[in-house]
């Protein structure tokens, strides 16, 4: 059940341990429990505990929250300035010009979490180019970013309005 | 006719407050489990967005000048701050000690104080949070994962079917649907007649009834309304007093004490208890806490 979370953290050059015991899945969507909930989820629930993430047509799609536990793990980082945080978390990729710092492979088609200065996650992408070879231009590839809790109140506003 | 502006404002000169118009302020909570205060504090004014701290509550600031929305900062979706108004956060803090209690939020979308409640009992515990709308329930998801919430469970469930979940509670949160006021709404007198209001007090009073039957002996409920109709509020309170075995509590928050005597009515002594907050610089809201009266 838990192999499309590990699968997506080594995407991210990442492994993590989560409690199978405590790890379940309801529907498509996975959810972490601790011992006072596990109970609970034994009836029809719609959220519980720690949201990690969705499966569909066969891509796992993360949560923030999974996001923001790898961050807090060995994984491919990269750390962009205030301008380019605020770019990303309106849907852009990251341009070389707004990295301060690299931690972990940035080799062509890998993904990486990118971070703002605080070490706050926020979302991950795919690198375009090799970074050290890059000159300019976008090289990271924006895949989710947290800006994505504004175009879901959007949509859902869209639907029932 | 039992409806219209000049109905609905004699009826609050009645009760002692003289109609005004108001203009609300927006208004944050700062989510202490996700940040410290006083960095984050730094942060949002070196972002250009002034603060002013509402003296009556901890953890909440009144958004003075920002160029853009507090809503789209990394701060807000990142679960540092949340927007929240400035009367609607008072309910939560009424509870005495909620760390590692079993909480019910029974009709908590879209989660505002759900949130506030997993702050204020710092993710531990439990909180199972109802609501009668599956689609309320996707926002309630958005918000607790954006605030990295962990010890709540959704269902989408009546709050009138709580006893189904199978579990008492220590504390119980009845933020019940309630006809509104005009402060968040400008159409409001337009609108509201009062079978509206009394129709919204019955499903008030059958909620109420069940919080009692799920409720431990020594638990606490808040009952809290954004209405400003003493049909959902000091009736319902005296209602509850002498049906559910319950006592109202003195609450030490904003606001001014409840009547006891409305409309020519004299209720029961303790539902001077309950505080209502009228509209000024934040909405209009009435908030009370119940006890079980232990034999």
């Amino acid at each position: 059940m838990m192999e499309p979370i590990k699968d997506f953290a080594r995407q991210l050059n990442s492994n993590i341990s989560l409690d199978e015991n405590l790890t379940v899945r309801r529907q498509n969507r996975f959810f972490l429990l601790n011992k006072t909930l596990k109970p609970l989820a034994s009836k029809d629930f719609f959220h519980a505990g720690i949201y990690l993430g969705k499966e569909k047509d066969g891509v796992f799609f993360p949560s923030f929250n999974l996001l923001a536990m790898i961050a807090d793990k060995k994984a491919n980082k990269v750390t962009v300035d205030e301008k380019t945080e605020w770019l990303f978390i309106c849907g852009r990729d990251v341009f070389k010009r707004g990295i301060i710092r690299v931690i972990g492979s940035m080799k062509k088609g890998s993904y990486t979490l990118i971070l703002n200065s605080y070490s706050e996650c926020l979302g991950f992408g795919k690198v375009l180019s090799d970074l050290h070879e890059a000159k300019e231009g976008a090289v990271v590839k924006n895949i989710l970013d947290i800006g994505d809790f504004l175009r879901r109140e959007k949509s859902s506003s869209k639907t029932h309005s | 006719m039992m409806s219209g502006r000049e109905f609905f404002i004699s009826r609050y000169q009645e009760l002692g407050w003289k109609y005004e118009d108001v203009e609300l302020k927006q208004a944050i909570r700062i989510n202490s489990m996700n940040a410290e205060k006083a960095s984050l504090l730094k942060r949002l004014e070196s972002r250009g967005i002034k603060l002013e701290k509402i003296p009556f509550l901890e953890d909440g600031y009144w958004i003075c000048k920002s160029e853009f929305s507090v809503g789209a900062t990394s701060e807000y979706l990142l679960g540092l701050y949340s927007i929240q108004e400035a009367a609607a956060q008072v309910p939560a803090t009424l509870f005495t000690e909620l760390t590692d209690k079993t909480v019910l939020d029974a009709c908590s979308a879209p989660g505002g104080k759900t949130v506030q409640l997993a702050d204020l009992m710092k993710n531990t515990g439990v909180i199972i949070a109802l609501d009668i709308e599956k689609r309320r329930l996707t926002a309630l998801s958005n918000q607790l994962e954006r605030c990295r919430v962990e010890n709540t469970i959704t269902y989408n469930l009546d709050a009138r079917q709580a006893s189904t979940v199978g579990v008492k509670f220590d504390r119980i949160l009845l933020d019940v649907p309630c006809s509104g006021n005009f402060a968040t709404d400008r159409d409001w007198f337009k609108r509201r007649t009062i079978p509206d209001v009394e129709r919204n007090a019955k499903l008030q009073r059958e909620i109420l009834t069940q919080a009692a039957k799920v409720l431990k002996d020594d638990g606490e409920i808040v009952y809290s309304t954004c209405s400003l109709e003493p049909e959902e509020n000091e009736l319902n309170m005296d209602w509850a007093v002498k049906n559910l075995n319950v006592q109202v509590e003195e609450v030490r928050c904003h606001g001014e004490k409840a009547r006891a005597s409305i409309f020519g009515r004299h209720l029961d002594s303790s539902v001077e208890n309950c505080r209502r907050i009228w509209p000024s610089r934040t909405q209009g809201f009435f908030v009370c806490k119940l006890k079980k009266v232990c034999a």
